[in-house]
């Protein structure tokens, strides 16, 4: 998908907590692109047998739609939605 | 016990008998300790593919978990159309495969592929083990994770040094105890009795909840017209006065014509896939919808619902019956309408009275319904024949019809045939496929051949990829495109070359008696049956156009109907 020029793309900031396992970001960005968002910033921190990961995306779809179906990961303990959430204009 | 016996431990604590699978490098420790193992059968299939389609046949078929098992590199990736196929059907099944030693994994070594890496997107949940310990703790989880919620397949890779390494005993988890809270029912039973107009929409989620026998005493008991998706016919039974079909781009009018009519939609166990709606505006302009699934993932997701509720579907049906048992909907005029609306707009397809009259595909499936017994399992390919099934076959149980729904994939039937005949050795299994598609795995007739199994294969042979033609006729301007077949070899000479005996019919007058020999034969055999090149599923609705937009034969040569896709 890609974005039109100076056309407003919603942004949105989404922590998750997830265990630490062989390919848990790979699984996290991977649900992520196919439920059409970009990744514009990704922050991750260990702790302990989890990782807390601070993501900021970029997409037209529904934001909830992307929550329902990280929280479906197996190895997904939680996913909440921030409150820097916007809607802000792509520039090309 | 090392890795690979523990694996066979897994199995026998969790009654797993018959897996599918196929032997190579590093999945060999696991194959060593199969030879000293009586309770598990391992089916031998001639490709990769075959062993997971098997597994997902065995596992539509007969509720269980499906298992499949092959080597790394080829092994694994022959394995992936097979797991994404149950993945997008939601199929539970258990996928072993063996990795290269761990120490010499990401060194490119011989057969090493990531494994991990490549089936994320196709897969419930995936593993790769890392330390021998986990083993026993992981196979539990996983076998726990594919058939329990949402079922799907289950990955396990594991690096072949840690299948020889010998593992440390320790206690398994105790499974988690079922949650068995019904939710609170009131507003969707208020929404019903208001409803002038309410239709039953079930797909296939009906039958991964093993909710079948509830769905139809609700069906039964509250009279609703009801539609089915392809994944969901069977629900409401063969003889149930409302059912009105399949709906969606090859769904009967009826069926079309009671969507979009009808004032409330109870959506149970379906995720309004698009081949179901068709362009989402236009579906069910005037209804509420109340949309009852196990995945919360799906609620929302293309059409907001007025009403969600997820939880146990037989737990919430039998609520539902119980709620309206002293008082029954007043919905008589709407029932009466459905009907007549079926007896029009039904799957009618006459029988062709013209006995050296070429044979047509819904004539031959009409034939073949009456003929098979009620519990015959029919599995299909992709294609022509499959609409032709889904449209005049009349299945009394959803387990009865095994069909490739999500991923659509050429190929599933002659496999899933054999997964289904495994799931039960005395049940009439026939494998419906067409020209194309049968040509996708039928090595696998070796498998069948080995095992002595009674599958019957029937092969609808119109010498060209029918559907992708009937699509070019109809909307790219009749440009056929690579769809040719008429080099095809001889099927019954292929069949016979696998010592499968065959026949050949033409007519309209060779189907019973072609139909009836098969199904006496003890064994399997095959029946090839020529059918017209130019014949089409009919109706049609465009890719992406609204089921009202339905096209039928007499509007064929029509100009509306020629216009490209955009």
């Amino acid at each position: 998908m890609t974005p039109q020029t100076d056309s407003p793309m919603p942004s949105y900031t989404l922590n998750c907590r997830m265990s630490r396992e062989a390919a848990a970001l790979e699984r996290l960005c991977q649900v992520v692109r196919i439920r059409g968002f970009r990744i514009a910033t990704m922050a991750v921190e260990s702790a302990g047998d989890h990782l807390d990961i601070a993501l900021t995306l970029e997409g037209t779809r529904p934001i909830t739609m992307l929550q329902s179906q990280l929280e479906k990961l197996h190895t997904v303990a939680e996913v909440a939605l921030g409150q820097g959430s916007s809607v802000r204009v792509q520039s090309a | 016990m090392n890795g690979a016996q523990h694996i066979l431990e897994a199995f026998h604590r969790h009654d797993i008998s018959t897996v599918f699978g196929y032997p190579g490098g590093c999945i060999m420790p696991l194959y060593d300790a199969l030879v000293d193992d009586v309770d598990v059968e391992h089916v031998l299939c001639r490709h990769e593919q075959g062993c997971a389609l098997a597994a997902d046949g065995y596992a539509r078929a007969s509720g269980k978990l499906g298992v499949c098992i092959a080597t790394s590199g080829p092994g694994a990736t022959n394995l992936i159309t097979g797991v994404a196929n149950a993945h997008r059907d939601s199929i539970p099944m258990l996928v072993i495969t063996g990795q290269v030693p761990s120490g010499l994994i990401g060194t490119d070594a011989f057969q090493e592929t990531d494994v991990l890496g490549m089936t994320l997107g196709i897969v419930k949940h995936s593993y790769l083990i890392d330390d021998a310990d986990t083993l026993p703790v992981i196979m539990e989880e996983a076998m726990e994770l594919a058939q329990s919620g949402r079922p799907g397949p289950v990955w396990i890779d594991i690096p072949k040094d840690l299948l020889l390494a010998e593992v440390a005993a320790a206690p398994l988890p105790a499974p988690e105890p079922r949650e068995n809270t019904c939710p609170n029912l009131t507003q969707a039973l208020a929404m019903l009795r208001t409803a002038r107009k309410p239709l039953l929409y079930s797909g296939g989620g009906v039958s991964l909840a093993k909710a079948e026998a509830p769905f139809r005493i609700f069906a039964e008991s509250s009279a609703l017209p009801a539609v089915v998706t392809l994944k969901g016919i069977g629900n409401p039974g063969k003889h149930n006065p409302y059912n009105l079909g399949m709906l969606g781009m090859h769904g009967s009018r009826a069926a079309n014509r009671a969507v979009d009519e009808c004032d409330l939609l109870l959506v149970i166990g379906a995720r309004l896939d698009d081949r179901a709606t068709g362009k989402l505006d236009g579906f069910a302009p005037n209804a509420k919808m109340i949309h009852i699934d196990a995945d919360a993932a799906e609620i929302n997701k293309l059409r907001p619902a007025d009403l969600s509720i997820r939880g146990d579907l037989n737990d919430i049906l039998a609520a539902l019956t119980d709620a309206l048992e002293n008082t029954p909907l007043a919905i008589g005029d709407w029932q009466k309408q459905c009907r007549t609306w079926y007896t029009t707009g039904g799957f009618q397809a006459a029988d062709n009275e013209e006995p050296l009259a070429p044979i047509t595909g819904p004539a031959f499936i009409r034939q073949l319904s009456r003929i098979a017994p009620d519990d015959t399992v029919i599995a299909c390919d992709v294609g022509q024949h499959q609409m032709w099934v889904a449209q005049h076959y009349e299945f009394d149980h959803p387990r009865h019809h095994l069909t490739s729904g999500g991923l659509g994939t050429m190929g599933f039937g002659l496999p899933a045939a054999i997964g289904a005949q495994f799931a039960d050795r005395n049940s009439t299994v026939i494998n419906v496929t067409g020209d194309g598609s049968f040509m996708m795995n039928a090595q696998e007739l070796a498998t069948i051949r080995r095992y002595n199994l009674p599958v019957k294969l029937i092969v609808m042979d119109n010498q060209c990829l029918g559907m992708v033609r009937q699509q070019q006729e109809l909307f790219y301007n009749n440009r056929e495109s690579q769809i040719n077949l008429d080099d095809n070899p001889d099927f019954v000479a292929m069949a016979r070359a696998f010592d499968i005996p065959a026949l050949y019919i033409e007519r309209t007058d060779q189907i019973r008696r072609g139909i009836e020999t098969i199904l006496a034969f003890n064994g399997p055999m095959l029946l090839h049956v020529a059918i017209s090149r130019e014949e089409n599923v009919w109706p049609i609705v465009k890719p992406g156009a609204s089921n009202r937009e339905m096209i039928d034969e007499t509007r064929r040569t029509s100009t509306a109907n020629k216009e490209q896709v955009a």
